[in-house]
């Protein structure tokens, strides 16, 4: 008798990913392991941002206290138990940099934007997948530099995240300024050339390979804020490049690119002459203010996208949405301007960029209206998500009132270099952005990773974030209006500033309370990656398309390549699978509104 | 649609993808040596701006840039009839002029520290190595880009459509760095 024939092997799917665990992992051109490698790195740089924010706090909380146990652990910043100025100087600088440029731009924009972009257009991946590869890598390196300044001679970077001259220019005017600098610059130039390298393949993705059917004005929210973020990113990041050149040359080779005549430091008068400083300015906000936009739009495109997934019913106003963020983007590159106002500018310059910065705020609350309309009349289902996208609403709205005052010049005159710009930035790109960060891990965490995040540490993770953020930054506008001074370590030696004493102990537990918090969403996401709820393919019921794929998509994304039938926000319909038709359903079968 | 209409469909497509992210990146690369005109402009209005005499090799660089970009043209209009011995031959002989190009700014680099200019001798000096720096670095990356023209070339063109948007890769790139050189040089001698 013939032995039974063996069992044929079983069939490969279509897209089953056959690379090793290198380049599966490590060195992967998958769009959404790369995205996830941007939001892992993005968050491990968040802790060493939070631990920053910490030091800060301990100093203005309890100004004369000691902590020799800071000491122990960083004797290099600490002297008899007391953290030293030029420390202080260096840990803000730190704060500042690894939080807008290494949070927030890699977890929110590279991160997400690298995750989402291609499942939302309909993509298999992102147009150039190698490079968005090296994109990743030149990333990591540019963060490891950060990282690496804390430990060389003199210690990090300490003239600010703005790195003004002639403070960031002379080796001899800070510790900070020795190494510490150069590495910052360093790390800067690598930062700009991977999120170069990023934006292209985003605007390169949205342009060349959209699924049939999907037209720019089906295109969801999100991808067109990452869309005209990636356009921002391009066009306004190479002047810090050239900036950043410059500075290097006048601290390593003699230029006097910003150095002006009769300078002293050190009792030594500079040979430099001519520079200018203000030449700095100009350059580090052309690139400044539209980096703000560029993290602050894909915080509303996503705000935009969560919202009907939790209230059933469209987004109002999807077009003018559009346009408006067409408008910010436009804008944002003609209003650099408005972080100078006490440099000595011509009046007539200082009233032009008033006017332009006001003009912002009409894209900005038809925007932010838009997103109250789309709330309006629903019953909303207070999820994690949604939470947060209701935090991100909140700050939009009440940091965004002090940018009317900071934008008109002769307000800003007062407030300039005060706590109230601190309470605004926070509020605007740390606040919309960090809540509009957990909205989306807490959203498409169910699709990452094909778990669910838990529900209850979700929202208490929400409301201690939430509450003593706003605490924090709302009370620091009114610092700020009582002329307390950005930066300054030693603030309790000035008379008028003593009685501030009690509202910064209220801040800085508050800020305790926040950093605490946020172990609460470090176990749940952790707990969740290993024990949490299986998800289905579209756990929420939405209408975009990388909910009508597996969770977590395989390798490639799509079986077939979708036809969209209907735009992104096809709720409140009758449908065979419930209220919604998500953007492949076909026409016949259920009617398209827009 | 059958296999070989896909199959076409994404080289098209490719195509187009490249071609945009080559505009893309030279829209950045405008933006980057804007931003080093204006800082040329804001720095000359101080006292100490002094002009320092250029090299006249420069002029000489020039024409060597112009000439290879005159001979890519020729390549791609060689190519074009299907003659490709010739345009190969204008290939290596655009990327040869390219090479003499590097080689004629570091002359006349040499040239300026001979006469006693460097780098921190005044502003204008300081943005002359700058500039030229800058964009000679610039000109490294687009020699590779018509390099791999140029080995497309040599080889026959065995895809006439492949080449064809190779061409259009190097050639774009090729003139635009002609053209920000010709600025560049105007902006310093000029200026």
């Amino acid at each position: 008798m013939e032995p039974p024939a063996p069992p044929p092997p079983p069939e490969r799917p279509a897209h089953e990913d056959t690379r090793g665990f290198v380049r599966r992992y490590i060195f992967s051109t998958d769009h959404k392991i790369i995205g996830i490698q941007y939001i892992i790195t993005g968050l491990l740089m968040a802790l060493v941002g939070a631990t920053l924010a910490t030091l800060i706090r301990l100093q203005l909380g309890w100004p004369d206290h000691a902590w020799p146990l800071l000491e122990k652990l960083l004797p290099g910043g600490y002297q008899g138990g007391v953290m030293l100025p030029e420390f202080y100087l260096a840990v803000v600088t730190m704060h500042g940099t690894i939080m807008v440029f290494f949070f927030i731009s890699y977890v929110l924009v590279s991160g997400f934007g690298n995750y989402l972009v291609p499942l939302q257009v309909g993509a298999t991946d992102m147009a150039f997948p190698f490079l968005n590869m090296l994109s990743y890598w030149i990333a990591f390196l540019s963060a490891a530099v950060l990282i690496f300044s804390f430990f060389v001679a003199g210690g990090a970077a300490a003239a600010g995240w703005t790195a003004y001259p002639p403070l960031s220019a002379i080796a001899a005017a800070v510790p900070g300024s020795q190494m510490g600098q150069s590495l910052w610059l360093l790390s800067m130039a690598l930062f700009i050339a991977s999120f170069t390298m990023s934006g292209l393949n985003i605007v390169a993705t949205v342009l060349s390979v959209r699924a049939p059917g999907l037209s720019m004005m089906r295109l969801p929210l999100t991808v067109w804020s990452y869309f005209i973020a990636s356009i921002l990113g391009l066009l306004a990041f190479p002047p810090l490049t050239a900036a950043a050149v410059m500075l290097l040359f006048d601290r390593h080779l003699g230029t006097s690119f910003f150095l002006p005549s009769g300078l002293v430091v050190a009792n030594k008068v500079l040979t430099n002459t001519g520079g200018s400083p203000l030449l700095w300015q100009h350059l580090f906000w052309f690139l400044g203010h539209p980096e703000v936009y560029v993290l602050i739009l894909p915080a509303l495109g996503i705000a935009c996208d969560i919202i009907p997934a939790f209230t059933r019913k469209p987004v109002y106003g999807y077009r003018m949405s559009v346009y408006c963020l067409w408008a910010v983007g436009a804008l944002s590159m003609i209003v650099w301007g408005h972080h100078m106002f006490v440099s000595g500018m011509s009046p007539f310059t200082g009233e032009y960029f008033s006017l332009v910065t006001l003009t912002i705020t009409v894209p900005m609350t038809i925007f932010g209206v838009n997103m109250l309309a789309s709330l309006w009349g629903a019953k909303l289902e207070l999820r994690s998500p949604m939470l947060f996208v209701c935090g991100v609403i909140a700050l939009f709205g009440s940091g965004g009132l002090g940018g009317l005052f900071l934008g008109n010049a002769t307000a800003d005159m007062q407030l300039h270099d005060t706590y109230f710009v601190v309470g605004h930035f926070h509020m605007m790109i740390g606040g919309v952005t960090l809540l509009a960060t957990f909205a989306a891990i807490y959203f498409w965490f169910p699709k990452m990773f094909g778990r669910t995040m838990n529900e209850t540490l979700g929202k208490a993770h929400f409301w201690l974030t939430f509450a003593p953020f706003f605490t924090i930054f709302f009370m620091q506008h009114f610092l700020g209006i009582q002329g307390a001074p950005r930066r300054y370590y030693a603030f309790t030696a000035y008379d008028y500033l003593q009685k501030t004493r009690g509202q910064n102990l209220v801040i800085s537990l508050s800020a305790f309370l926040l950093v605490s918090s946020q172990f609460i969403f470090i176990v749940n996401f952790v707990w969740s990656l290993v024990r949490g709820r299986v998800a289905e393919a579209n756990p929420w019921r939405a209408t975009t398309l990388e909910w009508t794929v597996p969770s977590p998509p395989p390798h490639g994304n799509f079986e077939t390549v979708p036809t969209v039938e209907r735009w992104a926000y096809e709720y409140g319909v009758r449908a065979p699978g419930g209220d919604f038709a998500t953007q492949d359903v076909p026409a016949a079968a259920v009617p398209v509104t827009a | 649609m059958n296999a070989d209409t896909a199959a076409v469909d994404a080289v098209a497509v490719r195509e187009d993808q490249l071609k945009l992210g080559l505009w893309m990146f030279l829209a950045t690369v405008t933006m980057l040596f804007a931003a080093f005109t204006s800082a040329y402009i804001v720095r000359r209005s101080g006292s100490d701006w002094r002009h320092v005499a250029l090299p006249s090799i420069l002029w000489l660089n020039s024409l060597v840039l112009a000439a290879s970009s005159v001979a890519v043209e020729i390549a791609n209009v060689r190519g074009t009839r299907t003659a490709w011995r010739s345009s190969a031959a204008a290939m290596v002989m655009a990327f040869a002029l390219g090479i003499v190009f590097l080689a004629g700014q570091v002359v006349a680099w040499r040239q300026m520290v001979s006469a006693g200019v460097y780098l921190p001798t005044s502003p204008h000096s300081s943005f002359f190595f700058m500039l030229t720096g800058a964009h000679a670095v610039h000109v490294i990356a687009a020699l590779a880009v018509l390099g791999w023209g140029a080995v497309a070339t040599l080889s026959g063109a065995r895809d006439p459509r492949a080449w064809t948007s190779r061409m259009s890769l190097c050639r774009t790139f090729w003139h635009y760095l002609g053209g920000v050189w010709l600025f560049l040089f105007a902006l310093v001698s000029l200026y």
